[in-house]
């Protein structure tokens, strides 16, 4: 009775949370008992290291895909915003301004996105996935190719120092994961965003400020995307023009995995967090059992094919 | 002959065709009139085979037939042609017409010769090359006719085939509808346009609350007749509100985009009907009063956007109340707040406590029912959701109110609460703007009425209002 009555909950929170425990939980049993390496400590971290930067860009494509949009261009704005904070910090100018400048170009590179789709009427797939070429392409012409290195001790500090047991990084991931749960339940711009994309014309007819709120989702996934650009490239010592390359398929896989929905409407943030921690130990299981790396993409794709036809026949939505 | 004999069809409990018979001859042009709910479309579902009758007998040329399905219909000669039309607009007019037979390996050359053959045959004067979206309306709509015509049917049924069309196209639509009708076909057409009806139609035959009322030569009886067939007997209709305060409320100027700008003033606790066939331009008119394709100035304060009017307090239910007034995978809480966001919320959050507070105080003074505030809206009945659309507009406290068909698709009895609530909203001195298809609906409501044709007001009409008069008028028989 119980499987029937949580499954026509909005959202089907319930029961597609309850699932993704299970697959998390099923998922690390089996590679803990494959391999005794995984369940220890230092391995978790670095499970929990590996799943930062794609769970803190998940969260920002969380609100996107919840209007019913897509922003392909958070790995490209990533490695842009990279760069500008790495050089920025070269010229010897204070960790807090290099942390300012990054957000806000994150955050504007989103808006600019967020501008095009509501007033120029162009498709989110399209804008953003014209995003992703240019600011890839301004990323290399700025740096001619090669990558920034030489950081400061504070900017080296955010992906690799601990706090209180965890990585800064880990810290930065729980930050955003509230941040975000917060936005999206608790105040009218999170409302606008499920409204919004469960009918344009409903948000519109409720009285919202649909334009605005279409801008600044983007916005939102901008800002999430300069985050992720301070800790890996913290991470990596440097800034490299080819970081983030192809990290917004891990960002919609996490988002889907974690029960979002595509068309809009339906969804949130603890699912994603699930499904970014999914991902990772997925990833770190497979090279804990030395999986060739080729079938490792095979085997990623499977797996999250498996996930949302599971969490369909759990919820009943299957036809 | 078509003949239809008896023919009954239940939903459930409700009876909606009570024994209609009537014939259709070939050759002639056969009008089926009635007010909304009398059962015209129901009919015509069943003679062209859509649905079937759950009693009674459709004959053909004296033969009982059993229509399994359109198609089946369709292969017999009985062919409908929907409001809706379903032309591809990105194809050619010629390939829209042997649409059919495009899985099938085909001559193009064959297509268009075939095409313009068909056209000169009906004395059409068609390029069978324009691709259909190139098309005007009119156009489109004697294309689809003319398809509908290449299986050479016997009958064919036009629901409405006017409604979106100019005058001119009108009358071109008229030539080609008799020339048609000269080769034979017996044409059933529905329409609510009294003096079109008088224009083209031999034969008239008038339905009301599912029952056969009346068939006549068209040249032997009067719009006026028809109208007290549709209406049954002249009544006065009794607003169940009272009459409003003489204070005015608002002074609205209305600026539809693309229908004729008109000033309303709303007095306090005033409830003001809008009525008009669909196309007459009403919709347009409330849609500019909430700053929708078009704007509109409530009392010196501009409004060109729905969230300004929001702002000012105007509360709006959308017509569609699927696609537009609610966010369906949503909870009804949810909802319930969704226009409201600031009422409940303390120091820039949403608390959870005041807005379920405010969802279950809403659900309880609508009887939404299940009183389940965290149920998904989309798995609510018509009724349920509608009451939560109200819901929501109510909770933000509006200064006025404009419903578009605020009972359209809601049962019988969630819509006599729904008429008690607006009811009660008036008698607060909420002033209350109803635009709907139904007129007995707004008859029962309003203080005054406003009568849309053709994108303009051309009669206004305040209480003791009677039905008879306010059906001629939407119907345009008053109207040279």
């Amino acid at each position: 009775m119980s499987l029937a009555r949580t499954s026509r909950r909005p959202g089907r929170a319930g029961i597609a949370r309850y699932g993704l425990w299970l697959a998390l939980a099923v998922l690390c049993a089996t590679v803990s008992l494959l391999s005794d390496r995984f369940l220890t400590i230092p391995n978790l971290l670095n499970v929990v290291r590996q799943a930062a930067v794609n769970a803190i860009l998940a969260f920002g494509q969380t609100a996107v895909i919840i209007t019913g949009g897509i922003d392909l261009s958070v790995g490209s704005v990533l490695a842009f915003v990279g760069v500008i904070a790495a050089s920025i910090d070269h010229g010897g100018h204070p960790f807090v301004l290099v942390l300012i400048a990054a957000l806000t170009v994150g955050a504007g590179l989103g808006a600019l996105n967020g501008a095009f789709i509501t007033y120029g009427g162009v498709a989110p797939f399209i804008v953003t996935l014209a995003a992703l070429t240019i600011w890839r392409g301004a990323t290399l012409v700025f740096t001619d190719g090669s990558p920034i290195s030489g950081l400061s001790d504070a900017f080296r500090a955010v992906g690799n120092n601990d706090l209180f047991g965890l990585p800064a990084s880990a810290w930065l991931m729980i930050l955003v994961l509230v941040v975000t749960l917060v936005l999206l339940r608790r105040t009218g711009w999170g409302r606008g965003l499920y409204a919004l994309g469960s009918s344009e014309d409903a948000a519109r007819f409720a009285g919202l400020p649909v334009n605005r709120l279409k801008v600044t989702v983007y916005a939102f996934s901008g800002l999430t995307a300069a985050i992720a650009a301070i800790v890996l490239t913290s991470r990596l010592y440097s800034a490299q023009p080819t970081a983030g390359a192809g990290f917004e398929l891990d960002a919609i896989a996490a988002v889907v995995v974690g029960g979002t929905s595509l068309s809009g409407g339906r969804g949130g943030a603890i699912g994603t967090l699930l499904g970014a921690l999914i991902i990772a130990v997925l990833n770190n299981g497979m090279n804990l059992l030395d999986v060739n790396a080729f079938y490792q993409q095979i085997v990623k794709g499977g797996v999250i094919l498996g996930a949302l036809l599971l969490e369909r026949v759990l919820s009943g939505r299957t036809r | 002959m078509l003949r239809l004999d008896g023919i009954t069809k239940r939903f459930g409990e409700v009876e909606v065709l009570k024994g209609v018979s009537f014939d259709v001859l070939g050759g002639e042009v056969h009008a089926l009139l009635g007010e909304n709910g009398a059962g015209k479309s129901t009919i015509m579902k069943i003679v062209s085979g859509y649905q079937p009758p759950s009693g009674g007998r459709i004959l053909l040329d004296g033969e009982p037939v059993r229509f399994q399905g359109v198609a089946d219909a369709t292969r017999r000669g009985v062919r409908m042609l929907y409001q809706e039309l379903a032309l591809a607009p990105d194809l050619t007019v010629a390939e829209n017409l042997y649409l059919g037979e495009l899985g099938r390996w085909v001559d193009d050359q064959s297509v268009r010769s075939r095409a313009a053959k068909h056209f000169k045959s009906l004395g059409l004067d068609l390029n069978p090359d324009s691709v259909v979206r190139d098309l005007s309306v009119g156009s489109r709509q004697m294309v689809a006719i003319a398809r509908a015509l290449t299986g050479s049917p016997r009958f064919l049924v036009l629901d409405e085939p006017t409604a979106p069309l100019t005058a001119l196209e009108t009358d071109q639509l008229f030539g080609f509808v008799r020339r048609i009708r000269d080769s034979g076909v017996g044409i059933v057409y529905i329409s609510h346009r009294l003096e079109e009806v008088f224009r083209i139609a031999d034969t008239i035959t008038v339905l009301r609350d599912g029952r056969h009322i009346a068939t006549s030569p068209a040249q032997d009886t009067t719009p006026e007749q028809v109208v007290q067939w549709m209406v049954g007997r002249s009544v006065l209709v009794h607003s169940r509100v009272s009459a409003p305060a003489e204070e005015e409320a608002w002074r609205v100027k209305v600026r539809p985009a693309h229908a004729e700008a008109h000033d309303l003033s709303l007095r306090k606790g005033e409830v003001v009907g809008l009525l008009g066939i669909i196309g007459s331009g009403r919709t347009d008119f409330t849609r500019a009063m909430y700053g929708i394709k078009g704007s509109s100035d409530w009392s010196g304060k501009a409004v060109k956007s729905a969230s300004a009017a929001a702002r000012l307090g105007i509360g709006f239910v959308p017509e569609d109340r699927k696609t537009e007034g609610s966010a369906l995978p949503r909870s009804i809480e949810e909802n319930v707040v969704l226009s409201n966001l600031r009422g409940v919320s303390r120091a820039g959050l949403i608390s959870a406590r005041l807005e379920r507070a405010s969802a279950e105080y809403w659900v309880k003074a609508l009887s939404v029912r299940p009183p389940d505030v965290t149920r998904a809206v989309e798995l609510l009945s018509g009724g349920n959701q509608q009451k939560v659309v109200l819901a929501r507009v109510l909770a933000a406290s509006p200064r006025v109110l404009v419903l578009e068909e605020p009972t359209r698709g809601v049962d019988i009895g969630a819509r006599e609460e729904i008429y008690d609530l607006i009811a009660g909203l008036a008698k607060k001195g909420l002033p209350i703007v109803i635009s709907s298809g139904d007129i007995l609906e707004v008859l029962s409501l309003a203080n005054r009425v406003l009568i849309f044709s053709r994108g303009r007001i051309i009669k206004e009409l305040v209480a003791p209002l009677d039905y008879e008069e306010v059906v001629a008028y939407v119907a345009g028989a008053n109207v040279a």
